[in-house]
Formats: C-alpha cells, structure tokens, sequence
C-alpha cells in the first residue's frame, strides 16, 4: 500500500471519527452542566428519579423484549418452512419481508390507525398491536438474518437426522435448529431490540408511553435531563451492537436490507 | 440458489405442483396471515383511501389531481426529494471513502471492526436521540458553538442554522454514512486483490486500476446504495420532527400533521399523500433491487 | 546467454524466513518450473520477480536491466494468476488489450494485436464474451492472452492450472508449452503437480522450506535425486535404511541382505548408516541385466491400476512397491508367494540427506 494512500486513508478515518463522536461528546458534556459552573452527573440524578423516565424505559424494554420473542416464533419457523418444504414461496415471502421498507413508518402507522381504530379491529389501543406493528418494523433484519443463519447450516440433514431419531417438529425446531443458529438469532434480536428501543413514530402515534415519546417530551420541558436519556439511548444501543460483534465474532455483516 | 436446485433434493412431500393442495402450505400461513393483517391490509386502506372521494366513498382520481395542485404540498415533495437527493450523495461518497478506507486502505485491522461497530449504532441512533444530540452540539448554547466562539467564530453570525434544511441535512448525513458503509462494505470485500495486481502487472497506476477496472464494477452497487440511502432519506420522520418541530415542510412531517388531526381538510388528499410516499419508497427500493443484483454478477 | 538472474534473494516476513539463498539463471526462451509442497516459497518467489514482494535482500536483473526497485506496473513482466483474475466489466477482446490502453498504443495496433492473441489461443469467437460467460480453461486462455498480449520479456505463471479439471489441466498445459516455445519467451512456472513440471519444462527447481533442493532437467531430477526430499516429491519412490559393507566394492547392506550400487561410496566407510531409494519400475522379476541385485521378498498386495501393475513386496522388513507395465497374458505371482526380484546395480540411488 502506497505511502500517500495511507495517508488519505488515515485522514478520511479521522474525519469520520470526529463527525462520528462530537455530536456523542456534546451530548455528554451537555449532560454534566446540570449544576451551575461544575461538571456533575446532577442530570442523571434527576432522570433516574424521573417516574416517567422509569416508566418509558421499562415499558420499551418490556415490549421490546416481547416483540423479539414473537418475532422469532413466526420469523423462525416461517424461515425454516420455506427452506425445508415449501422453497417455491420464497421469492414471495422475501418480497414481503422487504415491503416494511416500502412503506414508511408514518404512512405504516397512518394505515394501522384508520385499519384498527373501528370495529371489529378495534385493538388500538391494545399493546398488542404495538407489539405486532413493531414486528413488522423489524421483519426485514430478523428474519434475513435468520435466513443468512440457516443458510449456513446443513438444516435438511440435521432435521432427517433428528427425524430418523424419532423427533417430532417441535423437538427439531427449538431443540436442534435453533441452537444452531444462535449467533443469528442473537443478531437479529439484538438489533430488533435496538430498533424497538429507538423507535418513535409508531409509539408516539398509537400514543403509547414508550421511551422515544418520552424523550421528545423531556426536551420540551427540561435542558439537561435529555442529555442524559440520550447518553443512556446511545449506551444501550452500543451495547446491543456491541454484543452483535462479540457474538458474530468479527462477521461484518450488514443487518440493512439487502437485494439478494 | 434456485428453487429447482433444492427440489431436486427433496424428496417426500413437496413435489412442488402448483395445482395440488399440499398440507405443507399451512405451515407459511402465519407468516402470511400475520403479513396480511399488519402489513398489507393497513397499507391498503390507505392506498384504497386515496382512491376514494373523502365523502362519497366513490372510485375517483381527483385526490391525486388535488395533490399535484397543491404547491404546498408539491413543495413538500420537491423539499423531501433534494434533501434525499443530497445526502445520498453526500453520505454516499463520503461513507464509500470510508469504507475502502478502513477496508482497502491499508490501515490496521482493528479500524475496520471498529468502524463496522460504529456504523452499526450510528445508523439506528436516527430519531429523537439523534437530533438532540445536534442540538447539543450545535444550538446556539450548543458546546461546538461555544468552542467555536471561544475561538472567536461565531458561526451564526455567519449565517448558519441548524434548525433549517442545511442543518437538517447535516444530521440525515449521520445515519446515511454510517448505512452506505455498511452496505457496500460486502462489495469492496468482493474486489479481489488480483484484480489490482493484474492490473498493475499490466501497467496500470493506481488512477487507471480505479477508472477502468475498480470504479465500473464497483458502480452498481454504489449507486444501488445511493438509492437506499435516498429511500432512506426520504421517509425519514422522527429527526426532523424532534429538531425542528415540524416547521420544514417534509412529505413525512406533513403526513404527520394530517394524520394528528387532518390539517387539510380532505382526508382523501392525505390518503394520497402518502401514497406518494409508497409509490417513491417502491421505486427506490426496486432500483436498490436490481443493482444489487447486477453488482453480485461480478463481486461473488 | 543469461536472461534473467536471481542473485542471493530471501524474503522474511517479520520473524519468519519465507525464501532464503535463492540463485538462479534463467536463460532466454528457457521455460523453468518452481517445483514444491503449499509454503515452500515458490509463489512468493515468483511474486518477486513480479514485483508484488520485495526481496528483503537480493537482485533481480531482467536482460540488461535491474528491476528489483520497480514498482510492479513498471517491470513488463506478465504474469497469470491461478484465479485467473480477468476483469468482470471488461469483455475478453478489452481484457487482452488492456495492456495496450494502458500504454496508449493506437486502436488500430491494439485490435490487430488482440485479433492475433486470440488465433494463437484458439478463441477466435470469443471476443466479444465476458469472461463469466467462458468455462476456465478458457478463461485461462485468455488470462493468458492477456499477459502475452503486452509483450512482456518473461511469462509468469502462479499455478495457473490448479483449479481446472484434471482433463483440461493436461490438455492445457501442452497448449501453454506450445505457445511459449513458438514465441520463444522466458518463462517461469509454479506449481505442486510433478508431473506438470516434469512434462513441460526445461528445467526443474526444486524448492522445500524456501530452500531450493535441486535444479535440473526433469530426467536429471527424476533419475538422478540429490537429497532425499527429491526423491520422495517427485515420483513415486521406495526408501530404506541401509549400511555400509565397503565403500571400494560399493556393498552395502539392507536388513542383513546384500546390495550392490553402482554409486560411489567414496567418503563413507564400513558401518555407516545411510539412506537408499529405488524407483518402482526399476524392480523386475525376472533378471534381464548384468550387474543385477537379486533378493528375495514375500509378494504381499497386487493392486491394478490401469495401465500400471503395482506389486507390493516385503523385502526383509522393507516394504517396496514394484510397478511393471500392464500385460494381460502375462501371469501375476499369488499373494503370498515367495519370489525373487532384481534390480540393477545403477537403480539403488543413494540419497544425501
């Protein structure tokens, strides 16, 4: 690699390193001027004392969590159907994967609201259907990177080989498929979590007390507490990536939609 | 991998005839009835709805004829149509540099994961975070300002704002790099390393390898990224609501509002707008397709 | 008239020593293989001379010319990849004349040029095909047009046969020596086949460890072995362990039975251990020389393999695979049958090392 390549390379780095982290440090450095002419985590205090901190959060974590689990149970056998038995849907199903990105979460939110706010759908209010619309939301990347999972294991020989040992299909899904896969499920559920964790249209819509809505209100009324939220959004996203990496050891996959 | 190529290993059930009903089918049925109630059957009604006269429920055109009437909302289009426009562009090139940076550009390896990472978070910090954070950095009591003044430049007084379409556009350019490295990152990967030095072996310098071997394979995937990045752009809503409450006049913001409480007064014309919205978002993420696809022609 | 010499090349990689006192003359129009197992330092040889590894120390002086400083877009060395490494977006007539661009050379010449590359590679069709649309062997042939294309003064060839099929690899590599020999152009080849080697070079070197064990023509190095590595890479090869019983009258000993070479024993005396080869072919049942060694052995395996008979015998504790040409009326020894077979006095090789 030639002398001056290096060098433009080092500096394109550096110049998306600062792009990258001035907004993170402002954020934080914002999030320490709480009290009067000293640096102190006053800010994080206040917020965590905050009820309706605690309440947006958790009620994120909750759903979020629920989300990926039902995510998984239709995404995974969905998937594992289609690459068994039935590999003639599967041009069908990947287009409806892709569809969520199709259609924009403001428009999506729209049709949810007009479809579910009359008889006999009348679960708007329900976190239910919070819960369904944010599985869709992240359809495209969980079930790609359940398919991507097991595309890379040998499913038809493992499931003939568990059948030959008497298993039933229950055994062979969750007890010897989804084992295998438990890097990509990891991914897409931690990435879905991230999604989930960050989103704001659908919650704030459906007029759910969900953490994004929640921030966007804290920055109406106060001028330091949102600093910490997002300093605490950030951290909890990082760590969901930061997981991804640790579990997919390196692979560099990008969990955005892809044309394959 | 084709669907005959996996067939011809099956054997029991799923002979796959079209005509015959096959118990198999019923194992898809979730996944699709979950698609239809969620997905598409909500989406529909609004396709369906901006069809239909907002009293009479009749089959007419005119929301349609109404929108591309309206020079608000025309506007709102072209508005949401160069801010895409610009930072596909913008994030494109620069997250591109990026990439080959970290991955081709003989920096330690370290840098590449690294940089993968924070890809990985940045791209999802999109939203209410995102634009607070900017406004953190880069308000009036922003911290970059007040640095900035301390170094006596203020950069206000030069004509900046950050709640306006160039800052807006600044702040799409943070998850639009980060998604355009991510994406191509894959097809760089692909650019074989013989490639360059069978094209050196021939005597080319680095300028002709780029124009006429790395450059044109790597086209299509650049620019079908570009195109998702535009998609991504273009309905792009929480950030720029949260940094400037609703005050530019996006396609989404506007949806926003009528959908918050019908601030034009013709449901149907709503229905249309967002329509819109689809019908740009389709052709976006068709256009994504199909380059893709060419790209992997040659970057497997 | 020496065309291309290595002089004292090594190359490290940081603690590790990859190729180390590497001398060789190559002559013009010589076709020359670098012969060896995965890591020997064949390939990071050739690189070098290419231009793609720097020699950590060492000359590399082309013709008249010292290229070891070039950059590797200035040497003119052509090279063929073993993944072919033809450009995706360019189709296979624009990929022969790559070159020619490069160096602005008008179209006319360029489209004469590639017209000629293309007869002389049997692919007159092909022009306007993208190399996705071609089997390997033939896109090989064209990597190969390709690098010719530019009149390089040396050809270099990293395994370029190594992912076809075994059929084209044979038919290829004939092709390959065809066309160098009727352009008379220096050329050196790598790779791990011996028989590839054997069958189109000039000369052979032989390399393990990033040393070279031997150079020579391919019957020198067949018949002739210098070190026991040699032997044993190239072709098939029967060793044991033997002992000096005197060095005037070339006795020596295998497991108690005697054995006369024809080599010299000069240097060693009586009692020591050394190491001897004989090539399968060179064992026979039947004494049809003078000056044979006749041993008696246990016939253990017989194992048809076409064209070839391979006899497996025990001789003493020795095991020796005898290969004698197929013939179908004539009879086969039973397995356990005791025979005698006899080799000449010229086939016990005595390996070095």
């Amino acid at each position: 690699m030639k002398r001056t390549g290096v060098i433009w390379s080092w500096f394109w780095m550096i110049l998306g390193i600062l792009y990258f982290f001035l907004p993170l440090v402002a954020t934080f450095i914002f999030s320490l001027k709480a009290k009067l002419g000293v640096l102190s985590f006053l800010a994080y205090q206040q917020l965590f004392n905050d009820a309706d901190f605690i309440k947006g959060f958790s009620y994120s974590v909750l759903w979020g969590v629920l989300t990926i689990i039902v995510g998984i149970l239709i995404f995974f056998p969905t998937a594992y159907w289609v690459r068994i038995r039935l590999p003639q849907v599967r041009t069908a199903v990947e287009f409806v994967t892709l569809l969520p990105f199709v259609v924009p979460a403001i428009v999506f939110v729209f049709g949810l609201v007009r479809t579910f706010s009359h008889p006999p759908f009348l679960i708007v209010d329900s976190p239910a259907l919070l819960v369904l619309a944010y599985t869709v939301l992240i359809m495209p990347y969980m079930y790609r990177s359940i398919d991507t999972g097991l595309r890379s294991i040998d499913v038809r020989t493992l499931t003939e080989a568990a059948q030959s040992l008497g298993a039933g299909w229950g055994t062979i899904l969750f007890r010897v498929i989804l084992p295998n896969i438990r890097v990509s499920i990891i991914s897409g559920g931690f990435l879905g979590f991230a999604i989930v964790m960050g989103e704001y249209i659908l919650a704030q819509y459906l007029a759910k007390p969900a953490f994004a809505p929640f921030l966007a209100y804290l920055i109406q009324q106060k001028a330091y507490e949102p600093a910490a939220a997002t300093i605490v959004s950030i951290a909890l996203t990082w760590a969901c990536m930061g997981i991804i990496q640790l579990v997919g050891r390196g692979g560099t996959q990008p969990q955005i939609a892809g044309g394959h | 991998m084709t669907a005959s190529n996996v067939v011809k290993r099956d054997a029991p059930s799923a002979r796959p005839a079209p005509y015959r009903f096959s118990w198999a089918w019923l194992g898809v049925m979730p996944f699709f009835l979950f698609a239809f109630m969620f997905l598409i059957y909500p989406s529909s009604t609004i396709a369906l709805g901006s069809f239909q006269d907002t009293n009479t429920h009749a089959f007419t055109l005119q929301n349609f004829v109404h929108l591309l009437q309206n020079p608000n909302l025309i506007g709102a289009y072209w508005i949401s149509i160069k801010i895409s426009l610009i930072t596909s562009l913008g994030g494109g090139i620069f997250g591109f540099v990026l990439a080959y940076a970290a991955i081709r550009g003989g920096l330690p390896p370290f840098m590449r994961s690294s940089l993968m990472t924070f890809c990985g978070v940045a791209s999802n910090f999109a939203g209410v975070p995102l634009a607070f954070a900017f406004i953190a950095l880069l308000s009036p009591s922003g911290v970059l300002t007040g640095w900035l003044m301390a170094m006596g430049y203020n950069p206000y007084f030069h004509g900046f704002q950050l709640y306006t379409f160039w800052g807006l556009s600044i702040v799409y350019m943070y998850f639009q790099f980060p998604l355009m490295v991510l994406v191509i990152a894959p097809a760089i990967d692909g650019l074989r390393r013989e490639w360059l030095e069978a094209a050196e072996n021939l005597g080319a310098s680095s300028f002709q390898y780029w124009r006429y071997v790395a450059f044109p394979i790597l086209l299509p995937s650049i620019l079908g990224t570009m195109i998702l990045l535009f998609g991504n752009s273009f309905g792009a809503f929480a950030t720029a609501q949260a940094l400037t409450g609703g005050q530019i006049n996006l396609v989404t913001i506007m949806v926003g509002a009528q959908l918050r409480g019908d601030v034009l007064g013709d449901a149907g014309l709503g229905y249309a707008l967002a329509l819109g919205m689809v019908v740009v978002m389709a052709i976006a993420i068709t256009g994504y397709t199909v380059l893709q696809r060419q790209s992997e022609r040659w970057l497997r | 008239m020496t065309h291309l010499e290595l002089t004292n090349i090594s190359k490290q990689f940081g603690q590790t020593t990859v190729v180390q006192d590497f001398n060789l003359d190559v002559k013009t129009g010589e076709f020359v293989s670098f012969l060896g197992p995965s890591g020997c330092g064949k390939t990071t040889t050739l690189r070098m001379i290419a231009g793609f590894e720097v020699p950590t120390t060492g000359k590399v002086p082309l013709g008249d010319a010292d290229i070891t400083d070039k950059a590797p877009n200035q040497r003119n060395v052509g090279m063929v990849f073993q993944a072919y490494a033809l450009f995706p977006n360019m189709t296979v007539a624009q990929n022969i004349g790559f070159g020619m661009r490069i160096h602005k050379e008008p179209e006319s010449a360029i489209k004469e040029r590639v017209t000629e590359m293309l007869a002389l590679i049997h692919l007159e069709q092909k022009g306007n095909s993208y190399p996705a649309q071609l089997s390997g062997g033939q896109q090989q042939r064209v990597a190969l047009a390709r690098a010719l294309a530019n009149r390089p003064k040396v050809l270099l060839l990293d395994e370029p046969l190594s992912a076809l099929d075994a059929k084209i690899r044979v038919s290829l590599r004939a092709e390959i020596r065809a066309i160098q020999r009727k352009l008379g152009i220096t050329a050196i080849y790598v790779t791990h086949d011996q028989e590839e080697a054997l069958s189109i070079s000039d000369r052979i070197v032989v390399m393990f460890d990033g040393r070279i064990e031997q150079v020579g023509t391919p019957f020198e190095i067949y018949n002739f072995p210098q070190t026991a590595f040699v032997a044993s890479f190239v072709g098939t090869l029967n060793t044991a362990d033997a002992e000096v019983v005197d060095p005037a009258k070339k006795l020596i000993k295998i497991d108690g039975v005697s054995l006369a070479t024809a080599e010299d024993l000069k240097g060693r005396k009586k009692g020591d251990k050394i190491k001897i080869a004989i090539r399968p072919e060179r064992l026979n049942f039947v004494s049809v020389e003078k000056k044979a060694n006749v041993l008696d052995c246990i016939v253990e395996n017989i194992t048809f393999l076409g064209s070839v008979v391979r006899i497996q015998v025990k001789i003493g504790s020795n095991r020796f695979n005898m290969d004698t040409f197929n013939n179908p009326f004539l009879e086969l020894p039973k397995i356990g049958a005791r025979e005698q077979v006899s080799c000449s006095h010229e086939a016990v090789i005595i390996l070095n090392s």
